[in-house]
């Protein structure tokens, strides 16, 4: 993916859009610079105090003290006022960088919380904590590091070259056009820099993916006593780091004097020139010895540039990851112009759907269609499950009636309403899901159940878990609801997470219900509760569940049976059983699966 | 502070050169050329305006034997310079580098030959960040330290030379030094604060966007985007609020640190000028003695940045070091029977806690298992099935009692099985040489011979970080032919089919026990009927294992076991 971008966008335009899309990174970029320019002033005012201390005040026999005084007092203001413009242009740049990465951090979150599930699978989910952290943390380096040295030394240069040329453009030139080879020298060591610099990132990130699969895989390696083998493989990783960095060090520090060693060249060569012109040529001597100093200040920056070029490529390579994200278009498109849902039950309509992963991108590699042509009316209240072999599509269609996608081909519709003309917000309180594995919040339970419902109270949570018959779980946690889960819940069985994930969901009191039944075992007695929550959240609910344990499936009004992407059977758990079909077939396996030999 | 920074530097730095102390050598005496080059550099400046310039002002005439010389001090002195910055970066790095390679290596060493034990207590993350980053950071001080090296003896020499040249005016000019110090110092203190509430900011912020990621599911079910938007928001305006106030802070630092410099150098040139009417100074000196000040400007500014290292390194390396310090744990003691007992697994009164401290998960273990036997082990969730297996597998060790194992060795195989992320090749064979037949029967009695031959690239596959791009029951039958492949006698499977479907998962067991007459399996089961394909049960209730018996024994004789065989059934009964 970052190499197709590489591609559609060069460097020049990420940083385009990066202001476009962040536009307090551009806002007054004008006056910083105008302001940089007069503070680097200072560095200026001490080669002109010589020039004009030595052609004016400092003739050998003859110094004017008086003169130089004046002269140094205004060289002093001059000091201070420059310094003041610099305070300002550094505080300039960073508060508005600040600014701006705040604003696209901001944006960032925003617009991955309403990127699609499929771009949120496991596998993305760490890319997408890095956007907002580690690749904005890479411009801010920049911009406190790198962009500050740009602007500055780049004043500086400008300013530099400014008076040289004011002073005498002869000079000037000799100076320009001996420090011209320069940029050649720059441009050839810096792209094998900027090479080297990566190939050390990529060698560093080999190294720590190494290691932590040595760390992660060790109890399997102790096993089997075939520790060396993984450890010699990490010996290596870390070598070839050592050696990239090493290279890219020795690289970096040929470039680093290499503004020094032209510096010297061009005295010289200025000197000589200077010497050549003289007094009849009116040249000063101490526009000469000025000059020289200016020669070494307008050399000066190269050194910290040629640092700044890997930040430049870094700080471009994070903005780029960042763009990608924000180009990603997000989940099901929000209705402009949203319908009010009717109130009361809702019924749920699947009209003529037909869905396939990737479709909607375009990607052809991963278009094999989930779902074929399936139309199924639910009734307002009624209970049914979808039943079917992993794969068959029942989560699909789960995900398909709560909008958390929308079908390639056909459309549901909900209360008789297109779910594309419901508006996410009202959607939200109609209707709710409680996936496989419910996720909580490292907080407390009474968080957990805010998280859905913000103005609840605690008389709201107790009475609703005392609704769900689940009062006594509640009294047995040692805070109660102030209880606190631990990490993604880690603190509560995973029977336990089901249950506060139904109270949480039966805080929003909704009319349309979509259960993905756990697969993981839990304990008899949880299992008990759950059942009893399911059953009183479920009651007088349209209600929707992907059912696991054929014993959900008994229990629902209606049993909708899939193979394939295509409903294979539908109707009720008694008449299914005595049609003898594939349902049946499933029952009984599932019976066996189950039986002890107590019941034989 | 400065006073233990320094210490802390010390202490640091005996530790950390102990490993490669000749690239250092090299790159500090690369600095001190430069250092002596700088102050020599002035003197040519010096040179050039008296000999070459001013007379030719005065004479009206260019000496090319004068100009000529002064070009070759110049150019000289400005190649050595480059020179020794050039050795110093270099070896520098390379200082850096080695240190941070051993420094790993040495924890890798030590971490690998901690026992399981040791391993289950430390996060896999936390081990990570200290052999990748920490030793990174504690030898990152190596790389700026020559060239601190470089500004004390810059500082010495020139303070030196300035007083030579004058000493009034070398005197005025050295006041600079310790402004400049007291500045840098006072700021890096200030900063430190600004920074540290950013970079707790920062850790925040991570934190809570990695969980709200992680509930992206959540958080849409109910609607949240807009209120996680506004949490989000919060927590990195902190951020942003902590990296301003740094930002300020550093504005007025890098102005007082530009114009402090250029004031004293104004005041020089207005002393100086006193100087040379009184003919202490010539003007050549002057402008060597001014160049040589702005030159003495630019480390110094910079001095509070190389020690601000410190810390920073010494943190990293503090880290590192607890784990280095830990001592070795003892890997547990599993005596091995001869052949002809027969028996693949022996516990003789056995205990098990995880720490001296927390309570006996069980006591008084008891059992012998045949060679050649299936066994299954069976309790409620949290009885210690899974902490009884890898006791037998060596990973744990009992707190009494004694285990031993059969000749051959046991293989465990995990409920949720590491996958490295190679081929299916290496996972098979961890490294190992083991035949082709070998992996084939290992394939066939994992009932994976099918899947891995419908992969494109068969055994070749590679199957990504953890296995990612296998479902998770092919995952656990990659890991059941690996113990098979492995040769080992006894398997130790926790629940390792519980991702297989039924028929799968008794096919499994099927042709585990074909397997050959000496292969043992113990297998953690919660299905009924893998539970019945057994020959024996090990059966865990209350802290306490029953000696081996059977299914229908135990039907008959515990109510406990008849109980829990009545609750693996409850859903059913349910219907």
């Amino acid at each position: 993916m970052s190499t197709d971008l590489e591609q559609r966008f060069p460097s020049a335009r990420i940083i385009g859009r990066g202001v476009t899309v962040a536009p307090a990174l551009k806002s007054g970029i004008g006056i910083t610079f105008l302001l940089a320019l007069f503070g680097t002033g200072a560095r200026l005012v001490i080669p002109i105090l010589i020039q004009q201390s030595i052609d004016h005040g400092l003739q050998p026999g003859h110094v004017n003290v008086s003169y130089i005084s004046r002269l140094c007092t205004i060289g002093a203001i001059c000091v201070v006022i420059s310094s003041l413009c610099l305070r300002e242009a550094t505080k300039r740049l960073g508060n508005r960088a600040e600014n701006g990465l705040f604003s696209l951090r901001t944006q960032l979150f925003d617009h991955i919380h309403r990127l699609s599930l499929e771009d949120h699978n496991n596998e993305k989910r760490g890319a997408l904590v890095s956007r907002v952290t580690s690749d904005i943390e890479t411009l801010t380096q920049f911009f406190s590091w790198g962009g500050l040295g740009l602007l500055l030394d780049g004043s500086q240069m400008i300013a530099v070259a400014a008076v040289m040329l004011a002073y005498d453009w002869r000079l000037a030139l000799v100076a320009f056009v001996t420090s011209a080879p320069l940029i050649f020298v720059l441009r050839f060591v810096q792209s094998r820099l900027v090479n080297a610099h990566n190939l050390s990132r990529e060698r560093n990130a080999d190294f720590l993916g190494s290691v932590s699969e040595l760390m992660a895989g060790a109890e399997t390696l102790r096993a089997y006593s075939a520790e060396q083998t993984m450890i010699n493989s990490v010996a290596v990783s870390m070598r070839n780091r050592r050696k990239s960095n090493v290279r890219a060090g020795v690289i970096g520090a040929f470039l680093f004097p290499s503004g020094e060693v032209f510096a010297v060249f061009t005295v010289m060569a200025v000197v000589g020139t200077g010497l050549l012109i003289g007094p009849a040529g009116g040249l000063t001597s101490g526009a000469l010895v000025g000059f020289v100093f200016l020669t070494y200040r307008f050399l000066e920056p190269i050194a910290e540039f040629t640092e700044i070029i890997d930040q430049v490529q870094s700080a471009v390579a994070g903005l780029r990851r960042v763009l990608g994200v924000l180009d990603t278009p997000i989940g099901p498109p929000q209705s402009s112009n949203p319908r009010p849902l009717p109130l009361g039950k809702l019924s749920v309509d699947i009209q003529e759907v037909s869905f396939a992963y990737g479709a909607r991108l375009g990607e052809d590699d991963d278009d094999t269609p989930v779902l074929h042509d399936i139309s199924l009316h639910i009734a307002a209240g009624q209970h049914i499950a979808l039943v079917g072999p992993s794969g068959s599509g029942k989560t699909t269609i789960a995900r398909l009636i709560a909008r958390l996608t929308d079908p390639t081909i056909g459309r549901v519709q909900i209360g008789g309403v297109a779910l594309t003309e419901v508006s996410n917000e009202s959607l939200r309180r109609r209707l709710i899901v409680v996936p496989q594995e419910p996720f909580l919040f490292a907080n407390t339970i009474s968080y957990n159940l805010q998280f859905a419902e913000p103005l609840a109270s605690t008389i709201d949570m107790k009475a609703a878990f005392e609704e769900l018959g689940l009062a006594d779980w509640l009294e047995g946690m040692p805070l109660g609801l102030e209880t606190h889960v631990g990490q993604r819940g880690s603190s509560l069985s995973a029977g336990e997470r089901q249950l506060v994930a139904l109270v949480r969901a039966s805080m929003v009191k909704p009319d349309v219900l979509v259960l993905d039944e756990a697969t993981s075992s839990v304990d008899a007695l949880t299992e008990v509760r759950i059942s009893r929550a399911l059953e009183r959240l479920a009651l007088g609910r349209t209600t929707i569940s992907i059912a696991h344990r054929l014993s959900t499936a008994s229990r629902a009004d209606r049993v909708v049976m899939l193979e394939n992407g295509r409903i294979v059977e539908d109707g009720s758990h008694t008449e299914l059983l005595n049609a003898g079909g594939k349902y049946a077939a499933l029952y009984e396996a599932w019976l066996n699966s189950t039986r002890g030999e107590s019941h034989e | 502070m400065e006073q233990s920074r320094l210490r802390l530097a010390i202490t640091l730095l005996r530790q950390l050169l102990k490993f490669h102390p000749k690239p250092f050598l090299v790159a500090v005496t690369g600095a001190s050329l430069y250092a002596i080059c700088t102050v020599a550099s002035s003197f040519g400046l010096g040179y050039v305006v008296d000999q070459v310039i001013i007379p030719r002002y005065e004479s009206n005439k260019i000496d090319h034997h004068t100009f000529l010389i002064a070009s070759m001090i110049v150019i000289s002195i400005g190649l050595l310079r480059a020179v020794g910055v050039v050795v110093r970066r270099s070896y520098a790095g390379i200082s850096h580098w080695s240190t941070s390679e051993s420094l790993s290596t040495q924890l890798i060493r030590h971490i690998m030959k901690q026992p399981t034990m040791w391993h289950q207590r430390h996060m896999t993350g936390d081990l990570v960040a200290r052999i990748g980053v920490d030793s990174d950071t504690a030898a990152s001080v190596l790389g700026p330290l020559p060239f601190s090296t470089s500004v004390v003896l810059l500082v010495v020499l020139t303070s030196i030379w300035l007083v030579v040249i004058d000493v009034p005016l070398g005197l005025l000019a050295v006041t600079v030094i310790p402004l400049l110090f007291a500045l840098n110092i006072g700021y890096q203190r200030r900063i430190d604060r600004h920074f540290d509430s950013a970079q707790k900011a920062l850790g925040d912020l991570s934190e809570a966007v990695h969980e709200s990621f992680d509930g992206v599911m959540v958080v849409k079910a109910f609607g949240a985007e807009n209120r996680e938007h506004v949490r989000l928001a919060t927590i990195s305006s902190k951020l942003k609020d902590a990296r301003i106030r740094a930002v300020n802070a550093r504005a007025v630092f890098e102005a007082l640190v530009d114009g402090t410099p250029s004031l004293v150098n104004v005041s020089l040139i207005t002393y100086g000028a006193f100087r040379v009417r009184s003919g202490s100074l010539t003007i050549g000196e002057l402008s060597s003695f001014i160049y040589l000040f702005t030159l003495l400007v630019f480390p110094l500014r910079i001095i509070g940045y190389l020690l601000s290292e410190i810390p920073h390194s010494s943190s990293g390396f503090k880290r590192v070091r607890e784990i280095l310090d830990e001592h070795l744990e003892l890997q547990p003691l599993i005596e091995t029977l001869p052949r002809t007992s027969g028996i693949a697994v022996e516990v003789n009164s056995a205990s098990f806690s995880y720490d001296e401290q927390s309570d006996l998960i069980f006591k008084d273990v008891n059992f012998a298992i045949p060679v050649g036997s299936t066994v299954a082990v069976v309790g409620e969730t949290g009885s210690g099935k899974s902490t009884l297996l890898k006791m037998i597998a060596g990973l744990v060790s009992a707190r009494t009692g004694s285990v031993k194992v059969g000749e051959g060795e046991t293989a465990m195989v995990f409920q949720e099985p590491f996958l490295f992320s190679g081929s299916l090749q290496f996972n098979l064979t961890l490294g190992k040489t083991i035949s082709i037949p070998v992996i084939a029967r290992a394939l066939w009695a994992s009932v994976s011979e099918e899947f891995v031959s419908e992969l494109e690239h068969g055994i070749d596959t590679i199957v990504g970080e953890r296995g990612i791009s296998l479902s998770g029951g092919q995952r656990q039958r990659i890991a059941l032919a690996r113990a098979i492949a492995s040769g080992r006698q006894t398997l130790l499977l926790d629940d390792t089919t519980s991702a297989l479907d039924p028929a799968t998962e008794s096919l499994v067991i099927d042709r585990l026990a074909s397997l050959s007459d000496t292969t043992t399996v113990v297998i953690v089961a919660s299905r009924p009927t893998t539970i019945k394909i057994a020959d024996h049960v090990l059966f865990i209730h209350d802290g306490f294992v029953h000696e081996l018996s059977t299914h229908d024994e135990l039907m008959r004789t515990s109510p406990a076991y008849s109980n829990l065989m009545l609750s693996f059934d409850i859903d059913r009964k349910a219907s």
